[in-house]
């Protein structure tokens, strides 16, 4: 009576459009009810709230198989923590009932049968989690005897089988393993009495597998080095291996640890008499076969198109020792992490409740396996060899999940945003955890952690310090300011500095270093905040009086065309000044452009705004429009980027957003900026003095993001706008061609249909589709280029030509076990050159999916040339290429 | 996954008092829109704050990234007034914000992002009766990121910071006040740059006819906006 009082009339009036979870409670039938009971089973206590379950589900009548087995599929696949539980439940449901009605199958039976209809159409789907968590189900029931073990068995081969697929990818693959290997974890104990040979095949199926990935492993593993092939283990331990590992562990010994890893409640209850009830023999499935997206552009375009796919070996950092968090190398650590895992992956859609799933997750695992909460009274004794620490273990799988390179599956923001609610939730606890992680991973910066991961790091440490008062006890790492300045730890402090003022402003950030890292040698923080360098406010500028009367004119608003036929009279009276001075045009595009940002230098909308205004100005300018020889349409383009990263020097987040922009309203295309980014960009920022040779540090590597991304992301775009044209185009056909097949029918007179149908189909749409694979075929080619670009630019700093004047002398000497186990000695140019290979691997495994669709034509031009010379620096460079595009070596 | 839990991008009760679309439309157009409101910024936060932050939900590689920022200004002093609107080129970057960034923390203040219909001319300004937001007309407590007591008490603390305050004295009222972030891309029109390549031209010629063909290109933009 009270609930409804509360849904009175003025609430009604506050809410008018009905909150949807509110309208379900007030709609709430009977079979609603019990449904939210089975999906919110065991929230205040699993073991005790199963019986009362069972009790209210057989009491629900008339029986609603469906609806039960939908709550249980929803239950399981959303609620993985919950499985034993609901394996449970079902075993219950098996016992007779007591209305002593005879019964052909009992309840439990029958809600099974319809479970695995949904279990089946998941298969049909490929929807994989789904079908690897409804396994997890399945293993649960056959070790309640509930489903027959040889129909497991065969369960578990049908995704063995597809291991052995020709061309099998590696995300597939992934996948079907963990269905198998995870299947038999939980099931060991039975399957292996049953068959001791039948779960070696399995196990040697993903291991022969496994053996495959060595080098694909290698390119991704955050801690491998590029001077050895070899995949260290101490900090890193790739999923797949700790699966085998663990099953292999478990296999030697009878799979008896297992019971210690999950909870098996269904074993409490008596076990069923396999001569009243046979087990259900689960049917055969088989897993859909591999899609290979044909595009439907390829036949005009020539390219098939590039599918986004997590291709890759799937490293799980270790930042803690065994007695903190488990080793995921043992079968504990394997279910405790991926149990988390599937947390952090099913709730992305709510950080908040996922976090508090997370840090709840001790009561749906076996009591004693982490340590009791602090003040908590200590109920169970803790179980030997675990006694593990809940946030240590939480923040080391999601760090884990954050860092997955080339890229993880969610965005980053996410892991970093969940963090912050678990820290929100218990500071007390979670907050060391955090802390002796990034003291962790801040160590291992020495040791060669991979660029991205460590990019990765200070983008995290940014935005985790921006949400908790920027307190960082800086001052631990004060002696570090003794190791060169492009030390990765030195780098890390500078980069993690500077995305703080980015999300805050310069005066906060400084206030919270130690004396020693403000000073300006320190080179952590710059003296300044990052504001605009207008080359021509000096009066003793050559130029001021020039410049000034331009950003007078812009001042002013003049139409661009005014400014234009100013700029010419500019020039000529430049020409004549400087005698024998053949970069003119040069200044002239870097006055312009420096004046229009300095107008437009207020704030983001204002640059747009100055951009907006002139843009017809400057895409003259980038054409070399004003320029007489009108041949220097790349070289106006680089003038424009170089004075746009001139008049931002101290700013390197305007440079990145003013290269957006300026390829945004096509002044300059993605390819100019890659060019531009491996002549110039070393010449941005605060340590702009000390870089001389050519090298990329992460800085340079997200201007080429930008711009890679931007090309991709034009072609993505393009190719959306034709599939959806097409499909109008032939919808608009079918109906044509139906309405003449209509007609015909009722002429009944013969006519040739084929010649009918074309006529009639709409000429606009296919104008449109014309424009549409027009753009296509550009954005292709611009997209073909700037990637091309990219590559030849690695080439050239990683294995320089002996005349290139600006090359790295140290670009071939640090690919050496040799010289990396002397990196105590290294200076400067050692680390650039370390951190760009480190760019180079990550080009190659990021674009991967864009790379394989040139790869042939991008080999031929940048490799080919190294056909015959015995160089390792290319011999390297070529293998980081062949194992991205997924070529055999 | 609505099962479980209640996803977090699902948009507010929020309804503008003064856009005439209905209930059902406006939830049509935010299934679809890919700007949102921003509430709770501190008055000094700038929009390249902002954009950091929210750079972090684009999805460049799909053909998105953030397109404008539209600072919240005070009516009658053109200064920040503590709300703006985000937009992005594609839905699903709005949605990740909803999801990723609201409820977190922003220049050290926890911001608050809604989906919205997106930016109409004029709703940049304030409602409130002092010209900022009507939240801070009536506001008792001291908040030293909003101006200190609500507007009405006390605007003293203003006077804080020159910089922030004189940024936007230029903003411009009515129809093309706001920029528009740049367009998808279009194909260029190839035959008319190469044509200005081939023959030398003076150059007052040249540059006429590059700026007609601009215009017109312009035009196709602004409607567009």
């Amino acid at each position: 009576m009270s609930e409804r009082h509360n849904r009175g009339g003025y609430r009604k009036r506050y809410y008018p459009r009905d909150r949807d979870d509110y309208d379900e409670r007030r709609h709430e039938t009977p079979d609603d009810k019990l449904k939210t009971s089975i999906i919110k089973l065991g929230e205040v206590d699993p073991v005790e709230e199963i019986p009362r379950v069972e009790q209210s589900i057989r009491d629900h009548l008339p029986r609603n198989i469906p609806l039960l087995s939908e709550a249980l599929l929803i239950g399981v696949t959303e609620q993985p923590y919950k499985i034993p539980f609901y394996a449970a439940l079902l075993r219950l449901l098996h016992n007779p009932s007591e209305a002593a009605v005879t019964e052909e199958s009992p309840l439990g039976r029958l809600v099974l049968e319809d479970f695995w209809k949904g279990f089946q159409s998941y298969v049909d789907k490929v929807a994989w989690r789904e079908t690897r968590l409804c396994i997890h189900f399945f293993a649960h029931l056959t070790v309640a005897k509930l489903v027959s073990i040889d129909s497991m068995f065969s369960l578990l081969r049908s995704f063995t089988t597809v291991l052995d697929e020709f061309g099998v990818s590696h995300g597939r693959a992934k996948r079907a393993a963990l269905c198998a290997g995870e299947g038999l974890l939980m099931a060991g104990t039975i399957l292996q009495a049953e068959s001791p040979s039948g779960v070696e095949e399995i196990i040697n199926a993903i291991n022969v597998y496994v053996d495959t990935t060595a080098q694909q492993k290698w390119l991704v593993c955050p801690s491998s080095r590029i001077s050895s092939q070899d995949i260290p283990t101490l900090n890193t331990v790739e999923l797949l291996d700790v699966l085998l590992s663990s099953l292999t562990a478990l296999n030697e010994s009878d799979f008896k640890e297992i019971e210690n890893c999950v909870p098996q409640p269904y074993k409490k209850y008596p076990e069923i008499d396999s001569a009243t009830l046979t087990p259900y023999v689960l049917p055969v499935v088989l897993v859909p076969p591999e899609i290979i997206e044909l595009d439907s552009m390829s036949a005009d375009s020539g390219e098939e198109a590039p599918v986004k796919q997590e291709e890759w070996p799937e490293f799980l950092s270790r930042l803690f020792p065994e007695d903190v968090s488990p080793d995921p190398n043992t079968p504990h650590g394997y279910v405790l992490r991926t149990a988390l895992l599937d947390i952090i992956d099913i709730f992305e859609v709510n950080r908040k409740e996922c976090a508090r799933l997370l840090l709840e997750y001790p009561k749906w695992n076996l009591p004693g396996t982490f340590k009791p909460k602090p003040g908590a009274p200590a109920t169970t004794d803790p179980l030997p060899a675990k006694d593990w620490q809940l946030e240590s273990t939480v923040i080391e799988t999601v760090l884990g999940a954050y860092m997955i390179l080339p890229e993880s599956s969610k965005k980053s923001i996410y892991y970093i945003a969940l963090i912050t609610e678990l820290c929100k939730l218990s500071p007390s606890t979670v907050g060391p955890a955090v802390g002796k992680s990034i003291r962790k991973l801040y160590a291992s910066l020495s040791d060669g952690l991979d660029v991205e991961s460590a990019r990765r790091f200070a983008e995290w440490f940014a935005v985790h310090m921006s949400n908790f008062g920027f307190a960082w006890v800086w001052k631990e790492w004060v002696p570090d300011l003794s190791l060169p300045v492009q030390h990765p730890r030195r780098a890390f402090m500078r980069r993690a500095v500077e995305f703080e003022i980015r999300l805050a402003y310069h005066e906060r950030i400084m206030k919270t270093l130690p004396e020693s890292m403000q000073a300006p040698d320190a080179y952590t923080i710059p003296k300044q905040a990052p504001g605009p360098a207008y080359e021509y406010e000096d009066p003793s500028n050559p130029h001021h009086d020039a410049a000034q009367a331009v950003l007078n004119l812009f001042r002013g608003r003049a139409k661009a065309e005014d400014v234009v036929a100013h700029l010419d009279s500019l020039k000529s009276s430049l020409e004549n000044a400087e005698e024998g001075h053949d970069s003119v045009d040069s200044i002239v595009r870097s006055i312009v452009v420096q004046s229009l940002l300095h107008i437009g230098s207020r704030s983001f909308s204002h640059f747009l705004n100055a951009v907006e205004r002139y843009l017809s100005l400057l895409r003259n300018l980038a054409s070399g429009g004003t320029s007489s020889g009108s041949t220097a349409n790349s070289e106006a383009k680089a003038d424009i980027l170089t004075a746009s990263a001139s008049f931002w020097k101290h700013n390197r987040q305007m440079v990145g957003i003013v290269f957006d922009k300026l390829m945004q309203y096509q002044i300059v295309d993605p390819t100019d900026v890659v060019a531009w980014t491996f002549l110039n960009g070393v010449t941005v920022g605060q340590l702009a003095e000390l870089g001389k040779p050519m090298n990329l540090s992460a800085f340079e590597w997200d201007l080429l993001r930008g711009a890679l991304d931007k090309a991709n992301g034009r072609v993505t775009s393009a190719r959306r706008k034709v599939t959806t044209l097409k499909k109008e185009d032939d919808d608009a056909r079918a109906r044509v061609k139906a309405r003449a097949d209509e007609n015909m029918d009722l002429d009944a007179e013969p006519k040739d249909e084929a010649d009918d149908a074309p006529k009639e189909a709409p000429p606009t749409d296919n104008a449109a589709l014309t424009t549409a694979l027009k753009a296509f075929s550009s954005l292709t080619k611009e997209q073909k280029t700037a990637l091309s670009k990219t590559l030849e630019g690695f080439v050239k700093c990683l294995a320089p030509s002996s005349t290139d004047a600006h090359a790295n002398p140290h670009a071939r000497t640090v690919i050496t076990e040799e010289a990396w186990n002397n990196r105590a000695n290294w200076d400067r140019d050692e680390w650039n050159a370390w951190e760009t290979w480190g760019w180079y691997r990550q080009f190659c495994r990021a674009y991967a999916p864009y790379l394989r669709t040139y790869s042939t034509t991008l080999y031929t031009v940048s490799f080919a040339k190294f056909d015959h010379a015995k160089d390792p620096a290319a011999e390297l460079l070529k293998l980081i290429w062949n194992i991205g595009t997924g070529q055999e070596t | 996954m609505a099962h479980v839990v209640s996803p977090l991008d699902q948009p507010s009760n929020y309804k503008d008092s003064q856009s005439r679309v209905d209930r059902q439309r406006q939830n049509d157009l935010l299934a679809k829109s890919a700007t949102l409101y921003i509430g709770n910024l501190s008055f000094y936060t700038t929009e390249e704050q902002i954009y950091e932050l929210f750079a972090k939900c684009t999805s460049p590689e799909d053909g998105g990234g953030i397109k404008r920022i539209i600072m919240g200004l005070d009516r009658n002093t053109r200064t920040p007034c503590g709300f703006c609107f985000v937009e992005y080129y594609t839905h699903a970057e709005a949605l990740a914000s909803m999801r990723y960034v609201s409820g977190t923390k922003l220049d050290e203040r926890i911001i608050r992002c809604d989906l919205d219909l997106g930016y109409k001319e004029g709703r940049q300004f304030g409602r409130g009766k002092s010209g900022g937001q009507v939240r801070d007309e009536h506001r008792q407590d001291y908040d030293p990121g909003r101006g200190g007591w609500g507007a009405q008490a006390q605007r003293l603390e203003i006077e804080r910071r020159r910089e922030v305050e004189e940024r936007y004295a230029d903003a411009q009222e009515g129809p093309g006040a706001v920029a528009g972030g740049g367009g998808d891309w279009k194909q260029e029109d190839s035959a008319a740059a190469e044509k200005s390549l081939k023959r030398a031209r003076s150059e007052e010629e040249d540059a006429d006819t590059r700026q007609g063909q601009r215009a017109k290109v312009d035009d196709i933009e602004a409607e567009r906006m």
